[in-house]
This record gives C-alpha cells, structure tokens and sequence, in this order.
C-alpha cells in the first residue's frame, strides 16, 4: 500500500529516524517520506520505528492509501520530483 | 512477483553507493538519489555503473539481483545473489528430464511451437500462414535439438521479412544481425530482448530450477543461462517485435533515438530511456489469466513459466508454455 511518513522528533534523534526511513521510503523533504510498502513491511517498519523513538516526546504520523491505489501528488514551489524506478 | 518491490532501472551512468544502510545512487550531473533498499527487487543497469564490495555485501542480505546490458545493448552479465530457493530434488528432476532425448524433445518442440505461434500472433497472421505449416511439419520430423533450431531459424527468417513490410524504411531490419545489430530496427529488438533476458533470468532464480541446464538451446553454451534462453523464446515476440510495431506505428520512434553509423547501430541515450520505459510499463500491464482467474501482470507470467517448468520436472504436469490467448 501507499504510505506518507511525517515525523517530528528531537533534533538528536533526527539522524537515527531519518536513516531508518531511507532504508524503507523515498525521501521527498526534510522530514516527509513516501513510496509503497507491503503490509508485512510496515509492521517491521513500525517496529523499528518505536525502538529509536521517546514514544512520550516524539511522533511520526503515517498515511496509508488503500491497497492498489497512490494519492494524487500535487507539486507547489521547489519539490522533489516524485519518486521513480528509472534512473 | 511476491513482494511489494519494484525494479530500478539505471539509464544513465552512475555510481551506487551504501549509505545508512541502504542505496544511493550519484549521477555526474544533478544530486544523489536515494533508494529505499526494501523497494529494491533487482537492478536492471544499461549503462556503466560503479559499485563496491559494500554495496555487494547490502545487495546480498537484501537477495537483490543486479542485471547489466552493455553499451551495445545486449546481455553484458548478472551480479545474482547468493540461492535462495534450493532443491536438489527439483535440480535432479530437471537434469533427469533433460538427459532424457525424447522428453527434453518433446519440451523443445513446445517451445519452438509456441514462439512461432506468438510471432504469427504478433506480426501478420495471414502472411504466415504458409511459413508456420512448413514449420509444423519440419517440428513433427526433427530429431534432434540442431533440427528444430534449424527450423526456428526459417520461419523466423521468413517472419523478419514479413515485419520489414510494415515498417517504416530507416527501421527495416533486412536480416537480422546482432553483435553488433547492423541497423536501428536491429538494435531495437537486441535491446528489448537483452531486457526480457534480465527479466526471465530473475524469474527462474526464484524457482529451484538450474539456469544452465535446458532443453532447446545447447546446454553446453559457456557462460550463458542456456535455460534462460529456452524460456526467454517465447516471451521475445511479445515484447520486442510487437513494441517495436507499435512504436513505429505510433510515429514514437524517431532516428535521434539511435546512433547509426556504417554498419551498425546502437541506441541514443533519449532511444534508451524511452525503451526502457515502454517495456518497464509493458511489464506492468495486466491480462486476465484463464487458469488462475485472476489478473496477472505480464512480469508475473515470466515466472509463472518458470513455475510451468518446476512441475513439469517435478510432477510431470504436461509443460505447455505460453502463447498470446488474447
């Protein structure tokens, strides 16, 4: 399925989340990452997630669109294009 | 395929690092890319790429296959990961059938059959009427591996002539040529077929079948997949001939999209991305499947092919291979 990751951390954590979510969504802002996941990989995802966050200061929020389908994207001002398989 | 990952397609040359555990893609012009290595299925490079021991290592523990085409545009080699789906059991049944003439025969001729039926499909099936009978009786009197290749060889010879009719001039193939490919139209169906390689070479190496042992092509052939080859056949007209059609039908082709010179041709960097992106968007398209009852991508009937041929070894399942139902 779809999914849109938005976090807001501690400055200090900002490095660990934000290689983590490298490794799963393509970065397309500073804190904003997006792209496909099965269902089995967002739980990991989810999982490693809550080992590097203070689940009592920081919070990630996830969009997932229903399987099948990707929101329509609109592009205001400078955006980073979205993501691509070709290269 | 099982998973949610996609496959990446390099067109321009670059350098793959590793970087926070997964993949970053540097380009000489423009920033750094990065890849989430969990989206990664395998690579397809059609340029020259950089990559390191790291990179290989993270590829590795991802099970990520890395295809490379030459400048040229055909099959240059794979970096495959290590097996994952390992049976002796299947590999022995494989061998087995394949050591045995009137089986690995019999799975020849299907195949031979079934890639004449698909070019007929593709190309003009009046014109090829007369071809394709010629075939049918030289199929039933082959004995041997060389015979049947022989008489591929002429129905496609006789199909090549009947697709330069409907092809503009500049992308004539007149006789196909390849290593290098003489012409544009040559070095479109080179490229193309060089992808649905990678493709099919990725298929089989999710089943436990052995890439080397066929039944069709020599399996003494170095260095090549030979199975790869056998099942690539009848997936080549699908793709190749019948993108090259429509493209040129379509007016999308254009001669900037190649770099001709005096007997030989290669794509441009424009002409690549644009194949590229025909087959990678080709791969995606869905068919209604009769057996399944589902809808299927045509990726997906790459493997289930190679799936065909796990039972026909395992289970003796009649191998039928596919054929363009629509």
């Amino acid at each position: 399925m779809y999914v849109v990751v938005v976090y807001d951390t501690l400055a200090k954590r900002n490095a660990a989340i934000l290689r983590l979510c490298r490794q799963y969504l393509h970065h397309v802002q500073r804190s904003v990452f997006e792209g496909a996941l099965s269902p089995a990989q967002l739980k990991r995802f989810r999982h490693r997630v809550e080992e590097v966050i203070d689940q009592s200061y920081d919070s990630v929020l996830v969009f997932t669109f229903p399987p099948g389908t990707s929101p329509e994207r609109h592009e205001w001002g400078v955006a980073q294009p979205a993501p691509t398989d070709i290269l | 395929m099982p998973t949610a990952a996609r496959t990446y397609w390099l067109t321009t040359s670059c350098r793959i690092r590793r970087k926070d555990q997964s993949l970053r893609i540097e380009r000489p012009e423009g920033a750094p890319v990065h890849i989430p290595v969990t989206d990664v299925r395998d690579i397809v490079a059609c340029e020259a790429v950089d990559l390191n021991t790291s990179v290989i290592s993270l590829l590795n523990q991802h099970r990520i296959n890395v295809h490379f085409l030459s400048h040229y545009g055909d099959y240059a080699g794979s970096l495959l990961t290590a097996d994952t789906s390992v049976s002796g059991q299947t590999v022995i049944a494989q061998v087995g059938l394949a050591a045995d003439q009137t089986a690995s025969l019999e799975i020849a001729r299907a195949i031979v059959a079934s890639t004449a039926v698909n070019v007929r499909r593709v190309v003009d099936r009046r014109l090829l009427n007369r071809p394709m009978a010629v075939l049918e009786a030289s199929i039933a009197d082959a004995t041997t591996r060389e015979q049947l290749m022989g008489a591929e060889g002429t129905f496609r010879r006789s199909a090549w002539a009947v697709l330069d009719t409907r092809l503009p001039d500049w992308l004539r193939l007149d006789g196909r040529s390849r290593r290098p490919p003489r012409n544009a139209g040559n070095a479109f169906i080179s490229y193309v077929n060089g992808i649905i390689y990678a493709r099919m070479l990725s298929a089989i190496r999710l089943t436990p079948l052995h890439t080397g042992v066929a039944f069709l092509h020599s399996t003494m052939e170095r260095q090549r997949h030979s199975l790869v080859l056998d099942l690539a056949e009848v997936f080549k007209p699908l793709f190749a001939e019948r993108l090259l059609l429509r493209l040129a039908g379509r007016g999308q082709l254009k001669p900037a999209h190649f770099e001709t010179d005096v007997n030989q041709a290669m794509l441009s960097e424009t002409g690549r991305k644009l194949i590229v992106q025909t087959v990678r968007d080709e791969l995606a398209v869905t068919i209604q499947h009769r057996s399944l009852g589902r809808n299927v991508a045509y990726d997906e009937l790459l493997y289930l092919e190679a799936l065909q041929l796990t039972r026909r070894c395992l289970e003796g399942t009649p191998y039928k291979p596919f054929r363009i139902w629509w």
